[in-house]
């Protein structure tokens, strides 16, 4: 892998004002983005965010309507073939030739990316089947290999040519838990040995865990930046889940709820008889408010508790919020 | 551990065995098994040929054994045509297509060959295995012109074309895979391309695009055929041959092999750069519009450079002057008013082809409009850049339309005005005419095409530049009573625009009452709705990119 250190001047990614348009439809809207050197930066959102569009444009294998994409310093829109030799990319289900066999593979891309001898290339091959523990497949057909060997096999392929930024577009897509947990080994691994990684992934936790910065991106934009904590405080601090649990029946408290300002919705738990759960989208002295209004309602409480929304809810609202906006056309 | 800074240089593009896509494709298509299955075919079949056709020569014909082993040599050229032409080109489309369609011609963009070595990679690269079928096969080649004491410098020179046209139909094959979605279509649509070129093609040079036989290897193969065959035919071949023996262009002479292999060459040129346009951008056009445009004057300027000179002395451009090739000029042979028409009208009629084909090169769809002009809002420029690929290619099909008009007016007038037609005047008022045809047709393909996209495109083709044929046609056939009515169904084709102008204004027309009535109106009709409907759809095009223009500001 990368030897250097990682540069400490200047951004791995930078991505200034990027705008992706399919006919009328805007995939990517005015995106601006950087990514240090040597981090393992995320980019999360549900389908049709506008991430796979934004790799292809980073990876050089498309043309945006306009911005500015540099790589290392490396204007990637107007000096590609330089963008290329420092970058990795690997495609959302990642493909491979059915009539190669893993070396083979692996043999063809050191030589169209000309990394040395024939000797150098095919042990700059085996370092790379050994990074992605597959090295006892190498004479397999690539056609036969599981979903996560394939997906492995290609990253193996990305660390070629010892990329400084690597773009891998949902990189664990398909796999079974035990092939994501050796990706994302996989994927530190190479971001100790220096080089950035700009991954994404529509499943939040996923990326939290093996992600240094993430960002959520939706309908082409971003929505919140930074630690796997503070995406979730940007995110989950504008609506929070309440559980409130009394003691006796909880219709009529559950009905009082519906009526308050600033809850959203209120459901009765089916684990807890006693339990009702809301979605409220009030400050702290708003929270603080609603509790003394139960309690003057007479209800005996016996916890009000704020639950912070996991990743997953996260996502899941976003994307239900865009369904919602794609059934009614009139609203903003 | 190596880093970016050590990658080595690249070996270059002309060095096809370094070439790693070469590399990769002589590794998967010519494992021993798959290949030894192929050659055992092929040896079969070649073996089978020489033999059987040299054992005829020697013990039933009783030839020489010089004769005898010419006679293989034709055959063999056949077989090696199918294997190279349409076996490889089908192989490199379907190739091309199944790369994109598995989704690794991504991995390949992104490694830092250039173009132009990629290119070449793929080209001799996928059909590897038919170069080595092919190969298989010379050493019955080289027997045969050994034992047939074949001139060492034909068999180069025929091979030598051979070659390169074989390159030619590769590249075309791996355009076909670049711009066609699906492999099937890719590999049909590359062999059906090379079988047309052998079938329809040499039927349309007779009919006076001569030039369209130089993109064969015909005029090579004819020109050498009296080496190639036994004596007796050869003596023949040879008296055929000096009655034309080199390709005229204008007052040019070239050897044919010269002539065919520039003309390969130059098509080779403009693939390469189709390609490498797509290998380096992959949403660019496959020509840019000067390009188009130059390549369209190009095609007319050869198109009249190789037919003109055949008109006089020997009216060797007329179909009929091919059955009575042997009488002199001055004989009682000449051309038929029926066939000069035929001629003008088909010359007419390709042109608007070609014409149709270039603006499709050139004409952005919408998406790319929006696009090329966001980014033309976002660097603060007024208006798209006039050769760009977002810009209109309207002024490029005017321009295109004038210079198909002017070289199918230039050709007509110089048959109509050849001595074989004593005084006959080519009025000028035609030209207008000619060029109303060209651009009506021209424009509403464009206009649709720019305004409704391809699939409108291609079901106007269907609709109305094929069915209306097809309906008069069959109600032409149905009784002579119902001729004017089937007349007035073709016209409404803009194909039958070019034929029904010739035989309107040229002089040489001389039609059947029913015909000379009907011909004239249906012509000025349809081509009146075209004028307007054109009119029409060009006005909501404009209409259309000035809201695009606005609505991105």
């Amino acid at each position: 892998m990368m030897t250097g250190k990682p540069e400490t001047n200047g951004h791995a990614i930078e991505i200034r004002d990027l705008r992706v348009d399919y006919g009328d439809f805007v995939a990517v809207n005015d995106l601006s983005l950087t990514v240090p050197y040597g981090e393992v930066y995320g980019l999360v959102g549900p389908n049709g965010a506008g991430k796979t569009s934004t790799f292809r444009v980073l990876a050089t294998l498309m043309e945006p309507t306009y911005g500015e994409v540099s790589l290392a310093g490396i204007d990637a829109l107007e000096d590609k073939e330089s963008a290329r030799r420092i970058m990795g990319y690997m495609p959302d289900l990642a493909p491979v030739p059915s009539d190669l066999k893993v070396r083979e593979f692996l043999d063809f891309y050191t030589h169209t990316y000309a990394l040395g001898t024939r000797n150098e290339c095919r042990s700059r091959a085996e370092e790379c089947l050994e990074i992605v523990s597959l090295t006892d497949q190498r004479n397999s057909w690539c056609r036969e290999l599981s979903r996560g060997q394939t997906q492995r096999l290609v990253l193996a392929k990305t660390l070629l040519p010892s990329p400084k930024v690597m773009i891998l577009d949902e990189p664990a897509s398909g796999l079974d838990p035990l092939s994501r947990r050796e990706l994302r080994l996989s994927l530190q691994a190479i971001a100790h040995e220096g080089a950035t990684v700009f991954v994404s992934s529509h499943i939040l936790s996923e990326l939290a865990e093996m992600c240094s910065s993430l960002c959520v991106m939706n309908q082409g934009q971003i929505l919140a930046s930074g630690t796997a904590t503070e995406v979730r405080n940007q995110l989950g601090r504008a609506e929070r889940q309440i559980a409130v649990t009394v003691l006796g029946p909880r219709d009529n408290i559950a009905s009082w709820l519906a009526s308050q300002h600033g809850v959203l919705e209120v459901t009765k738990s089916e684990q807890h008889d006693q339990r009702v759960i809301l979605r409220f989208t009030g400050g702290d002295h708003e929270q603080a408010a609603l509790l003394s209004g139960i309690l003057e309602q007479g209800v005996a409480v016996k916890s009000f508790e704020e639950k912070s929304a996991s990743f997953e809810d996260i996502l899941v609202k976003i994307a239900e919020d865009n369904r919602r906006q794609e059934g009614s056309p009139h609203e903003n | 551990m190596k880093t970016d800074s050590a990658l080595h240089h690249q070996a270059p593009f002309w060095a096809i065995w370094a070439n790693p896509i070469v590399r990769r494709y002589a590794r998967s298509r010519m494992r021993p098994r798959a290949l030894g299955i192929s050659l055992l075919i092929t040896l079969m079949i070649a073996g089978f040929l020489f033999f059987v056709i040299r054992q005829i020569g020697i013990y039933q014909a009783e030839l020489s054994i010089r004769d005898a082993h010419r006679m293989p040599i034709i055959p063999l050229l056949f077989f090696q045509g199918f294997i190279l032409f349409v076996l490889g080109s089908g192989q490199t489309a379907a190739g091309m297509t199944a790369e994109a369609d598995e989704g690794v011609i991504d991995y390949q963009r992104l490694t830092p060959m250039t173009p132009i070595a990629k290119v070449a990679g793929y080209l001799f690269g996928l059909p590897i295995r038919e170069y080595a079928t092919f190969l298989a096969t010379m050493p019955f080649t080289l027997w045969a012109f050994w034992r047939g004491e074949v001139p060492l410098h034909i068999g180069l020179q025929l091979y030598g074309v051979f070659m390169i046209a074989g390159v030619l139909y590769h590249l075309t094959g791996l355009v076909a895979g670049t711009v066609l979605k699906n492999r099937r279509w890719a590999f049909l649509s590359s062999m059906g391309l090379v079988f047309a070129l052998y079938t329809v093609v040499p039927q349309a040079s007779k009919l006076g695009l001569v030039y369209f036989k130089y993109v064969t290897i015909e005029p090579v193969v004819r020109e050498f055929l009296p080496y190639l065959v036994e004596s007796r035919i050869g003596t023949a071949a040879q008296t055929i041959e000096n009655l034309a023996p080199a390709a005229q262009f204008f007052n040019l002479n070239f050897p044919q092999s010269v002539f065919t292999a520039g003309t390969l060459l130059f098509l080779i040129g403009v693939m390469v750069v189709m390609l490498w346009r797509r290998w380096h951008r992959a949403e660019s056009h496959l020509m840019g519009k000067a390009g188009a445009t130059g390549l369209f004057a190009w095609i007319q300027l050869m198109l009249l450079g190789n037919a003109l000179p055949l008109i006089w002395p020997l009216g060797g451009v007329f179909p009929s002057r091919g059955a009575r090739l042997f009488q002199l000029p001055g004989d009682d042979w000449s051309p038929s008013a029926e066939e000069t028409l035929v001629m003008s009208g088909i010359y007419g009629l390709v042109t608007l082809m070609i014409l149709c084909l270039m603006t499709a090169l050139i004409t952005p769809d919408r998406t790319g409009q929006i696009r090329g002009w966001r980014r033309t809002r976002k660097l603060g420029r007024p208006r798209l850049s006039f050769q760009s690929d977002p810009a209109t290619s309207f002024p490029w099909v005017f321009a295109m339309a004038a210079i198909g008009s002017g070289g199918w007016f230039w050709f007509t007038k110089k048959l109509v005005e050849s001595v074989w037609f004593g005084t006959t005047d080519m009025p000028i008022a035609i030209l207008p005419v000619f060029f109303l045809v060209t651009a009506v047709g021209g424009f509403g393909f464009h206009a649709l095409l720019e305004g409704k996209g391809k699939r409108a495109a291609g079901l106007a083709v269907i609709l109305i530049g094929i069915a209306p044929l097809l309906v008069g046609v069959t109600v032409g056939a149905t009784g002579e009573a119902l001729a004017p009515l089937a007349l007035w169904i073709s016209g409404c084709s803009p194909v039958a625009g070019p034929i029904y102008a010739v035989l309107t204004f040229l002089p040489l027309s001389n039609l059947p009452p029913d015909f000379e009535r009907t011909i004239p109106r249906a012509f000025w009709f349809w081509q009146g709705v075209g004028l307007l409907w054109a009119c029409n759809l060009a006005i909501k095009l404009r209409r259309g990119r000035i809201k695009i223009a606005e609505s991105t500001l």
